[in-house]
């Protein structure tokens, strides 16, 4: 049981609820990839901020964020704020689950597919401001967002290239992909070379042992 | 109020009503004077008075109770209903929530809202005495009572009766106004209890009385273990306890062995 006040932590989660469901209602096309994980419920623990929270997918779609909840998890992950932070935002959820430090129970294929269906979710803007701007105003301010938007994920882009290549080529402070998968291949080869000749080396020191106690 | 049915002396049959002893026998209708008075606008009341942190200390209570489909939810001291609209989706078209509430004005409140809500398939709505409760023995999985436990004049008789409708294993809430945690934060709410919240009581509802006997009420109340102690007397296991927003308020959670 988390040490949190209960009302602090309902505070948070029901801000949050409301702001991800009101996203999900803007959001029409990921409404039947929602419906497909109808019933999913993913136990959370932050272990950063000792805290502990669920959550579970209604019909409507609809997200509910919990505290408590006594129903058996069929996925559990546990890690930091930053492993999870990194887990949203990734592009390849599985590799980000296998290499981050999160620790998970149960099985990954929904919480995979939840990432996948967040991280796609194509938000509608327009609608809201044009029913509260009307059609003019908030179709203009829609498109102005959308520049916004289109030009911060453009310069998100760039400066992680940037920073990559500086990275890689211009420091050389980390080896490039490639290298490193070489060398890890390298490891788990030598690695198994190793336990092979241990193995024989037993078998051969058992004959040895064996031999010299018939003598 | 009716002022007839005060009585200063502390003989057995008198009760507490507020920081006054009355007659046993008359508290339950000077309590339904003052809910009579504030049913039209409780609800906002309620906002104004908890700043809203009265609907998450409700969310709490309602993850505590693990509702599920098909469940058989008795929501006692309902009055305006906002925790069985929340039942009522939780435990869908085959479950069953039951509206109780000892005061019809409260109650006509609580219809209307739920109507409003289009909550309506599946709620049942009850005027009843918490120490009878008018239902079969084991016929319920979950009952909560949100700030209504301390209006009851007989609390032990409530839990006992609570006690009786409870199928073995299911539980009850008990979401109630208990005592800060912190000294300083009991100055603090002492002070908000008895010059601010009257009067807003008088401003808003234009009833400071009856949101004084409220504040009283709840000072007069058994603070976190003495509860736990009734619970647990009464016959229920498992009993705890979670302090909200420091204690201001607690909601108790016994299960029916």
């Amino acid at each position: 049981m988390t040490q949190h006040d209960p009302a602090l932590l309902s505070a948070a989660l029901s801000g949050a609820e409301r702001a991800i469901n009101q996203a999900i209602l803007l959001a029409p096309t990921s409404h039947s990839a929602l419906k497909a994980l109808d019933g999913t419920l993913i136990g959370v623990e932050i272990t950063s901020l000792e805290l502990t929270l669920y959550l579970a997918l209604a019909p409507g779609p609809e997200v509910r964020l919990l505290s408590h909840c006594e129903d058996k998890t069929a996925t559990f992950v546990r890690g930091s704020l930053e492993d999870f932070a990194t887990l949203i935002t990734s592009e390849d959820p599985a590799a980000t689950l296998i290499n981050s430090g999160i620790e998970l129970q149960g099985s990954s294929a929904s919480l995979i597919r939840l990432q996948q269906v967040i991280s796609q979710m194509d938000i509608d803007w327009e609608a809201p401001l044009v029913e509260r701007l009307g059609d003019v105003t908030g179709h203009q301010l829609a498109e102005a967002l959308r520049s916004l938007f289109r030009w911060g994920e453009g310069a998100r882009k760039s400066l992680k290239r940037q920073l990559s290549e500086y990275l890689l080529e211009e420091g050389r402070l980390t080896p490039p992909k490639l290298e490193l998968e070489h060398f890890f291949d390298g490891v788990q080869s030598l690695s198994m070379r190793v336990e092979k000749a241990q193995v024989k080396a037993e078998k051969l020191l058992a004959k040895a042992a064996a031999r010299r106690a018939q003598q | 109020m009716n002022d007839d049915a005060i009585d200063t002396s502390h003989s057995d049959d008198s009760t507490d009503f507020g920081f006054t002893r009355v007659d046993r026998a008359a508290k339950a209708s000077l309590v339904r004077e003052v809910f009579d008075s504030v049913a039209s606008r409780y609800d906002l009341m309620n906002d104004l008075m908890s700043g809203g942190i009265h609907r998450l200390w409700k969310r709490f209570t309602i993850e505590l109770s693990a509702a599920r489909a098909g469940q058989t939810i008795l929501d006692i001291a309902g009055g305006t209903g906002d925790l069985a609209a929340k039942f009522s989706r939780l435990v869908g078209p085959d479950g069953r929530v039951i509206l109780a509430d000892i005061n019809a004005a409260m109650l006509e409140v609580g219809r209307d809202r739920l109507i409003d809500k289009g909550a309506t398939g599946n709620i049942d709505v009850v005027q009843a005495d918490a120490q009878s409760l008018p239902f079969e023995d084991g016929s319920i999985d979950c009952i909560t009572i949100a700030f209504g436990l301390r209006n009851v004049t007989d609390k032990a008789m409530a839990l006992r009766s609570m006690l009786r409708v409870l199928r073995p294993g299911g539980r009850l809430l008990v979401l109630e106004f208990s005592k800060p945690t912190s000294p300083l934060l009991a100055k603090i709410y002492d002070q908000y209890s008895f010059q601010v919240l009257p009067a807003m009581g008088k401003l808003i509802a234009q009833d400071a009385d009856s949101y004084r006997y409220l504040a009283e009420s709840i000072r007069k109340h058994p603070d976190q273990e003495t509860l736990l102690g009734l619970m647990e007397e009464a016959g229920f296991a498992n009993v705890s306890y979670h302090n909200m927003t420091g204690g201001i308020v607690a909601v108790h959670r016994g299960f029916k062995a």
